[in-house]
Parts: structure tokens; sequence; C-alpha cells
């Protein structure tokens, strides 16, 4: 999916680009230039004002593929986020329970950095309050048993 | 890896501790050892983070658990520089390596004499009280762990994790009622801790099955015991321990109904009638079923559950599908 969206957003830009003043054809950059030549040698020549503020507005093409480019770049974009997390609460606790870590993994597969579990874990561990030298004699224990 | 180095190591398994700690070595060449106050040289240096300091803490943790004292100790001295040994989460993990170190009783009293000099000179330091309550507890001493613990409740009613450990206690001691109580305290704190609504369940089921109630008393703490794994399902979907915990409740009520009782039913604990008994077995059963199963498969999504608990969730309806065949 991501591969579709970038490649979307980036045929967006390009078509804006297009739009946009730098390329060769007929853009709306040269499109103002050409006008505001036309209205000077025009008013030289005394023609009415009226006639050149009519023609100096974009023609309908140039506005199009704007909007156009616009609606692209902003779907790619879209596509692009990732993916939305529950905001339901037996929902999101469900997913912590039941994909543990795995569930909260962001689009290039890393596990996001403030993915703390299940928050109320700490209440039956209890940091605080932990019997280190317990700990260490059930974990000597295990050792043996390996 | 850092991941589970952010959360504290309490709950890991062994294998995961002595991987953890073997990884140490290495976390802590390759982590800053000292934050410079000066300005100048921060702009070189890699920010700090909090995240640094407490990966550092829970490494310490897991090095101790594993009895890799040499690197535990870098860890400490890491964070003595930081935040100083007057810091009052640094001076319970002083205390803590102290405890660790610790071979023979005597030790560990002079430990405890520390604990008590260092709470003379302020009653109110949090992490010392409950270092102080860990050791009681560790050496036996009991009644005194529980007196310090209810000191510690007294000037500070909202700290739930010790309610919790004082509950913990309590259930060490048989004495289901008061640690029931005491988790009702935690609940009032996290009302949304599913997973001590399942262990309210759990203490009420035992302390039926222990049979230390009369008669009135097994059926008011069966509905309430009930009612808690209801509750603690509908917090959170698919949660095993919640269903496992219904499904005992219900075999129960279903195979040895207790007579219904005047008491209970003016607390709204009664149990609930036969057909709505039947239907919470039945959902309990089907969702039993479909956890083990999508966990056996090795379903994408449903590999957080721990093993131990869905062989028992497994064991548990095998039993009750040879009895339903009889």
């Amino acid at each position: 999916m991501t591969w579709f969206s970038k490649s979307t957003t980036t045929f967006g830009f390009l078509l804006l680009a297009h739009a946009c003043p730098s390329s060769s054809c007929y853009s709306a950059y040269e499109h103002s230039a050409l006008q505001s030549h036309r209205a000077a040698s025009l008013s030289s020549l005394s023609a009415t004002t009226q006639q050149a503020a009519a023609s100096s507005s974009l023609p309908l093409d140039i506005s199009l593929e704007t909007i156009v480019a616009t609606v692209i770049i902003t779907l790619g974009l879209v596509l692009n986020t990732a993916k939305l997390r529950p905001i339901q609460w037996r929902v999101w606790a469900g997913q912590i329970e039941r994909a543990g870590e795995e569930g909260a993994r962001n689009s290039s597969g890393e596990i996001d950095k403030d993915f703390v579990g299940n928050p109320f874990k700490l209440l039956e561990s209890r940091p605080g309050f932990v019997d280190i030298r317990k700990q260490r004699k059930e974990f000597a224990e295990w050792v043996k048993q390996q | 890896m850092t991941s589970s180095l952010l959360r504290p190591p309490g709950h890991l398994s062994p294998a995961t501790a002595l991987q953890l700690s073997q990884q140490a070595p290495i976390i802590i060449k390759n982590s800053p050892g000292a934050v410079t106050a000066s300005a100048l040289s921060s702009l070189f240096s890699a920010p700090e983070t909090p995240e640094l300091w407490t990966i550092y803490e829970n490494l310490l943790l897991s090095c101790l658990r594993t009895g890799d004292e040499e690197s535990a100790h870098l860890c400490l001295g890491r964070l003595v520089n930081r935040f100083g040994d007057d810091n009052e989460r640094v001076m319970a993990l002083i205390g803590l390596m102290k405890e660790a170190d610790a071979t023979d009783d005597a030790t560990l009293e002079v430990v405890l004499k520390e604990y008590e000099a260092l709470l003379q000179e302020n009653p109110t330091n949090i992490p010392i009280v409950k270092r102080r309550v860990a050791l009681l507890r560790s050496i036996g001493r009991i009644s005194d762990a529980v007196t310090a613990l209810i000191g510690l409740l007294d000037f500070s009613p909202t700290d739930s994790e010790a309610w919790s450990e004082l509950s913990d206690i309590y259930f060490s001691q048989g004495l289901y009622s008061q640690a029931i109580f005491a988790l009702e305290e935690v609940l009032v704190l996290q009302p949304n801790a599913w997973n001590i609504y399942a262990r309210i369940g759990e203490l009420l089921l035992m302390s039926v099955k222990s049979g230390s109630g009369d008669q009135n008393d097994s059926a008011k703490q069966l509905g309430e015991a009930l009612k808690r794994f209801c509750r603690s399902i509908e917090l959170c979907d698919d949660y095993l321990r919640g269903y496992y915990g219904l499904k005992l409740t219900t075999t129960q009520l279903l195979n040895d109904p207790p007579k219904p009782s005047k008491q209970a039913e003016s607390d709204g604990l009664a149990p609930p009638n036969l057909s709505t008994l039947q239907k919470l077995d039945g959902l309990a059963t089907e969702k039993l079923g479909e956890i083990t199963r999508r966990f056996t498969a090795g379903e994408k999504g449903w590999q957080g559950f721990d093993e131990a608990e869905i062989a028992a969730a497994k064991e548990l309806l095998e039993k009750s599908s040879s009895t339903t065949v009889r």
C-alpha cells in the first residue's frame, strides 16, 4: 500500500508543478507574465480597462489542473498515514491483551516508543516493592533447571 | 529489545531477563555515561532523553535479578552521577543493591537500620518506605510490614501500588476479605484497571473454595465474582483471564448452586437466574475456544497471550467438555 500512496503523492506533485511556474508548458506564471505584458501594451493603446481585467483571470484548464493536483496529493498523503489506533477503551485494551507488542508496530515495523503494554500491570508487578532476593533465588533455580 | 527495557522488568520471564542482562555490557558501552550540563558541549553530543535513565534503571533491575553485579553497579553509578545520591528514587535503588548484595541476615538488619535512619530524616520518603516494607516482608516480619504499609497509606492514600501490595500481603496470609477491600481501594483510584477486576474475581472465587465463609456468604461472593469478571471483559475485549474466571464461576454456580440468601439479594449481588448463567457459560466457552484456537494456529495479532494461560484454558475446556459428555 505504501508504494501506491507514495506514487500517488509524487504524481500529484508533478501535476501541481506542471500547473505552476517551472514547467516549459503553458503555465500560470507564463500566463500572468503574458497578461501583464498585454495589459501594459493595451493601456498604452488606451483600450478599456474592463477588457484587461477580464482577460487577466486564469484560464479554466490551469485552475482545473491545480485543483485535481491538490486532491491527488491529499489522497496520497491520507493513504500514507499510519493505521489509526483504537479510541474505544475495550478495543484498545483488547488489542494489548491479544496482540501484545506486535499490535503496536508502526508502518516501518518498529514497536512504537510510547507503547507501554497494559499500564495496570504495574499494579500486579509492583516495581516499588520488588523483593530482589526472592527474584534472585528464583532465577538461580531456573538456571539450574536449564 | 529497547521497548521491553522501557518497562519495569518485574513480570518478565527468566529467559527474557537473562537475555536483557546479557545485552547490558553492550548497551552500557553504547549509551552515554554522563550528560554534561554545559551548553556548549550539549550542542555536539546526543540529546538527553528520559528513556535513557529509564533504560538504566530497568537494566539495573534485570542485572540484579540475574546476578550480573558488575553491570548493575555501572548502571547505578551512572544514575548516581546524574541525579545525585540524595535523590529519593536513587536512594531506593542503592538500598535495593545493598539488599541484593547481602549474604546473611545480619547484613539485612543493617540495611533495614539504614532505611529507618533515612526515614528519621524524612518520614515521607516514599521509595524508601516502600523498600522498607518490601524488606520486612522478605525477611518474614509480615505484621511489621503491614503496619509500615498502613502508615504509608495514611499519609499517601492515593498510592494504588501500595494498596495493591497491601492486598497481596493480606492474601498471602489468607485474609481474603481484607485483600478484596484493599483491591477495591485500587479500583477507586484506577476504575478502568481490567486486570484488577479479574483479580478481585479470583480472590472471591478462592475465598469461596477455601470455605472460610458460611453458605450465605458464598452465594453473595459467587454473585460478586461473576460481576467482577463480567466487568473485566466489558473493559477489555478477548480478555483470556476474565473469560477463564467467568467460566470457572459459572461452572461452580451451575454444578453446585448455593442456597439463595436474603442478604445477597438485598445487596443486589445474588447470582442471576439459570438461563442467564447458561448463556454466560456458553459465551465463556465459545470465547476461550476461539482464543486458544487462534493462538495455537499462530494467527497474526493473536500472539500476545501467555502460553501457560492458554494451556490452562485448554485444560479447563477439555475438563468441562468431558463432564458435559458424561
